[in-house]
C-alpha cells in the first residue's frame, strides 16, 4: 500500500472498434486502466468482455481504435517486447502433459530469456518470489495434472506473476472454481495491485466483480454501459440493462460493497403491477 | 513486493534450488547461461554412442564380413585394396548417406509433430513424399534413357507439393491441422497422377519408378550425401536455436502469445525447415516410412518430462535407418531388401505399439 502511485495510466484503450468473424463485437470503446487498481470487466455472455480482453493482450487485431501501453501502440510493440510488459491468463488454461509446478512457472520467464541467456539470477529470484506469492513452493515438484483445481489456478497465476509486468490481464480466473478458491484467488490478484500492478479481470459473476473490483466495466452488446466505482454504478436499473434481470441491490453489512439479489419471477411480477400501480397513482 | 524475500536472497547461490527439479543443469559464465535437462544430454551421449557402434557394424557387416582388426586396417589405409574399396567406396558412402538422410527425417518428424501438437503426424502426411514421387517420375519419363534426374528433383517436388498445399489450404490454420487434412487429400492426388502416368509407361520406367519409391540406399555415393550434409548444416542449428520457442508450441497458442512467442514466424519456420529436410531426405533416397514419425516418439520416451528432443530425434532417426539399412544387407543373403521394405516391416508394429501405449496412458 506504501508504493508511491503512478499516475499515468498503465494501458489505454482509445475508440476501439473490433470484430469478430467480420461481425462487429465492440464499438467505440474508451477505457484506461490504472497502476495499483483491479479494473473487472463485467457483462452478460456475448457482450464483448473477452473480446476486449485480448484485444488489450494483443491476441485480437482491433478493426479501428488503438490500445496504448504508456507511451507506445501494443501493436507497435515486438511480441517479447509485449510479454515483458503485460501478461494474460486465459480461461481454463491447458498445460502440455507431464509439466511440473516449477516448469509451468520457469515459462514466465520466456520473455527475459535469450538463447544464451536461459536462466538468470533475475529469473531464479522472480520464480521463486511468484511461487510464494500464490502458496505453491511446496508444490514446485509435483506433476501439475496431480493438483486440484484450486491449486493449479494458484499456478498458472505464478507463472504470470513469473513476467514481471505491470500489467496482469486474467479471463475468468475463478471461473472452475469453489467459493473458498474463488476467494483465495481473488484476495491473491487483490494484493498484486496493492503492490503497485494494474489487474484487469474479465468476470462472469457480478457479485465478486462488485466486491474486488476498483473500478468495475459494465458491458453490453460491445459497449460500454457504466464504469467506475462498484457502489456508485451498480443499480438496479443497471443490473435490468445488463442481464434483463429485475433485481434487488443491498450494500453489504461489512463494507457497503453492492450486492444483487436477482428477484423471483412471481415476485418480479408483483412488483412490475406495484410499479405500475404507483406509476397510475402518482402520474 | 519483494521485500518479503530479499533477505533469504543474499543466502542463495546463484546455482537454483527453490525452482528447480534435480534434473535440471544449469551453466553460467558471466551474462550468458544455458539450462537444459541432464537427461536429454545424457540420452544424445548415449545415442551418439549407439550411432558410432552402429556405423562401425554397418561397415563390418554385408556379403563379405569384416574382422574389427580388418575394419581398423582399412580406415587407417591399410589392408587389402578389395576391402579397402568395398568399405570406402561402397559401404561407407551408403552408410553416411543413411544416417543423414535418417537425421534430417528424424528431425522434420519433431518439427512437424511439435507444429500440429500431433503425435502422428509426418512430413508425409504433407505431401513431401508424393510430391517428391512425382518430381522424380516426370525426370524419369522425361530422360529416354529412363534416368533419373539429378538430386535437387526430389526436394523440389516436396516444396512444389507443400507450396501447392498451402495454396490450397490457404494458411496454417491454427495448428497446422487444417495443412494435415488438406494435405491427406493433396497427396493421394498427387499419388494418382503418379499411378496414373505411370500405367501408360513402358515397363522399364515403371520398374525403375518402383525401385526408386520403395526407398532404397542401394548404391548412394559420397555425392548423394552432400545435399544432405548441406542442408543438415543449415537447418540443424537454426532449428536447435529456436528449441526454446519450440517449446512453447506446446501451450495453447493464447498462452504461448502471450510468453512474447512469434507464433506465426515460428511456425513457418518450422514448416519449412521439415519440408527441405524430409524433401532432400525423400530425394536422395527415395521414401523412407516411419521414421519420421518414429523418431521423435522414441527420443521423447528417452528424454522425458514431455520436453521436445530435437537432437535426440535426429539422432534416433540416424541411428534408425542405418540399422534398418545393415538389417536389409544381411537378412538375406541372395538379395538386399531395400530400406523402405525393413522400415515398412518394422513400422507397422512400432505404430501398433504406439497407439496401444498411448491409450493405456490414457486409461490408466
Amino acid at each position: 500500500m506504501s508504493n508511491v502511485m503512478n499516475n499515468e495510466p498503465a494501458l489505454v484503450v482509445q475508440d476501439l472498434h473490433a470484430c469478430h468473424q467480420k461481425m462487429p463485437v465492440l464499438h467505440a470503446i474508451n477505457l484506461r486502466i490504472e497502476p495499483g487498481k483491479v479494473t473487472v470487466i463485467v457483462g452478460p455472455n456475448g457482450c464483448g468482455k473477452s473480446t476486449l480482453l485480448r484485444c488489450m493482450a494483443r491476441l485480437h487485431k482491433p478493426s479501428q481504435g488503438t490500445v496504448r501501453l504508456g507511451a507506445d501502440d501494443l501493436w507497435q510493440l515486438r511480441p517479447q517486447q509485449a510479454a515483458r510488459r503485460l501478461a494474460l491468463l486465459p480461461q481454463a488454461p491447458q498445460a502440455p502433459e507431464g509439466i511440473s509446478v516449477g516448469g509451468l512457472v520457469r515459462y514466465g520467464r520466456h520473455p527475459h530469456q535469450g538463447l544464451l541467456q536461459q536462466w538468470s539470477a533475475e529469473d531464479e529470484r522472480a520464480v521463486r518470489h511468484a511461487l510464494q506469492a500464490t502458496a505453491v513452493t511446496a508444490l514446485a515438484e509435483r506433476p501439475l495434472e496431480q493438483l486440484s483445481g484450486g491449486q493449479r489456478q494458484r499456478c498458472w497465476l505464478a507463472m504470470v506473476l513469473a513476467q514481471e509486468t505491470p500489467l496482469l490481464l486474467l479471463d475468468e480466473p475463478t471461473s472452475m472454481l469453489d467459493l473458498g478458491h474463488q476467494v483465495d484467488v481473488l484476495n491473491r490478484i487483490r494484493r498484486l495491485a496493492a503492490a503497485g500492478r494494474a489487474v484487469v479481470i474479465v468476470l462472469h459473476d457480478l457479485m465478486a466483480a462488485a466486491r474486488y473490483a476498483d473500478t468495475l466495466v459494465a458491458m453490453r452488446n460491445g459497449r460500454i454501459l457504466a464504469s467506475g466505482a462498484a457502489r456508485d454504478i451498480v443499480t438496479p436499473e443497471l443490473v435490468r440493462q445488463l442481464y434483463e434481470v429485475e433485481a434487488d441491490v443491498l450494500a453489504a453489512p461489512g463494507d457497503g460493497a453492492p450486492v444483487v439479489v436477482p428477484v423471483a419471477a412471481h415476485a418480479a411480477l408483483a412488483r412490475g403491477a406495484d410499479a405500475a400501480r404507483v406509476l397510475h397513482a402518482h402520474p | 513486493m519483494n521485500a518479503p524475500s530479499s533477505s533469504a536472497e543474499k543466502l542463495q547461490p546463484l546455482v537454483p534450488a527453490a525452482s528447480m527439479e534435480v534434473g535440471l543443469q544449469l551453466l553460467r559464465c558471466g551474462r550468458f547461461s544455458l539450462l537444459f535437462a541432464r537427461r536429454s544430454a545424457w540420452a544424445s551421449l548415449g545415442l551418439c554412442g549407439l550411432l558410432a557402434a552402429a556405423v562401425a557394424v554397418a561397415l563390418m557387416a554385408g556379403s563379405t564380413w569384416l574382422s574389427p582388426q580388418q575394419l581398423l586396417s582399412v580406415l587407417r589405409g591399410q589392408g587389402a585394396p578389395g576391402l579397402q574399396l568395398l568399405v570406402l567406396e561402397f559401404r561407407l558412402p551408403r552408410i553416411l548417406v543413411g544416417l543423414l538422410a535418417g537425421a534430417a527425417l528424424g528431425l522434420a518428424g519433431c518439427l512437424i509433430q511439435a507444429l500440429t501438437r500431433n503425435r502422428l503426424a509426418t512430413p508425409d502426411l504433407l505431401g513431401v513424399a508424393d510430391g517428391a514421387t512425382l518430381g522424380v517420375f516426370v525426370t524419369l519419363i522425361s530422360s529416354t534413357a529412363g534416368m533419373f534426374g539429378p538430386w535437387w528433383v526430389g526436394p523440389l517436388g516436396a516444396l512444389g507439393a507443400v507450396v501447392l498445399l498451402l495454396i490450397a489450404a490457404g494458411n496454417l490454420g491454427r495448428r497446422g491441422q487444417r495443412l494435415l487434412i488438406v494435405g491427406l487429400a493433396l497427396s493421394s492426388l498427387l499419388r494418382a497422377v503418379t499411378e496414373l502416368a505411370l500405367s501408360r509407361q513402358e515397363l522399364m520406367h515403371a520398374s525403375a519408378l518402383y525401385a526408386w519409391s520403395i526407398g532404397s540406399l542401394n548404391g548412394r555415393s559420397y555425392a548423394a550425401a552432400a545435399p544432405l550434409a548441406a542442408g543438415l548444416l543449415i537447418l540443424l542449428p537454426l532449428t536447435l536455436s529456436s528449441t526454446r520457442r519450440l517449446a512453447l508450441l506446446r501451450f495453447e497458442l493464447e498462452i504461448a502469445s502471450g510468453l512474447g512467442l512469434p507464433l506465426r514466424t515460428t511456425q513457418w519456420q518450422a514448416l519449412l525447415s521439415a519440408v527441405l529436410l524430409a524433401g532432400l531426405a525423400v530425394g536422395v533416397c527415395g521414401p523412407i516410412a516411419f521414421v519420421a514419425l518414429a523418431a521423435p516418439f522414441i527420443a521423447e520416451r528417452l528424454v522425458g518430462g514431455g520436453r521436445i528432443a530435437l537432437l535426440s530425434a535426429a539422432l534416433v532417426g540416424a541411428l534408425l535407418v542405418v540399422f534398418a539399412d545393415t538389417l536389409g544387407r544381411i537378412l538375406l543373403a541372395a538379395a538386399e531388401l531395400p530400406i523402405g521394405v525393413i522400415c515398412n516391416l518394422l513400422g507397422g508394429p512400432f505404430l501398433l505399439w504406439l497407439l496401444l501405449s498411448e491409450r493405456n496412458k490414457e486409461i490408466s
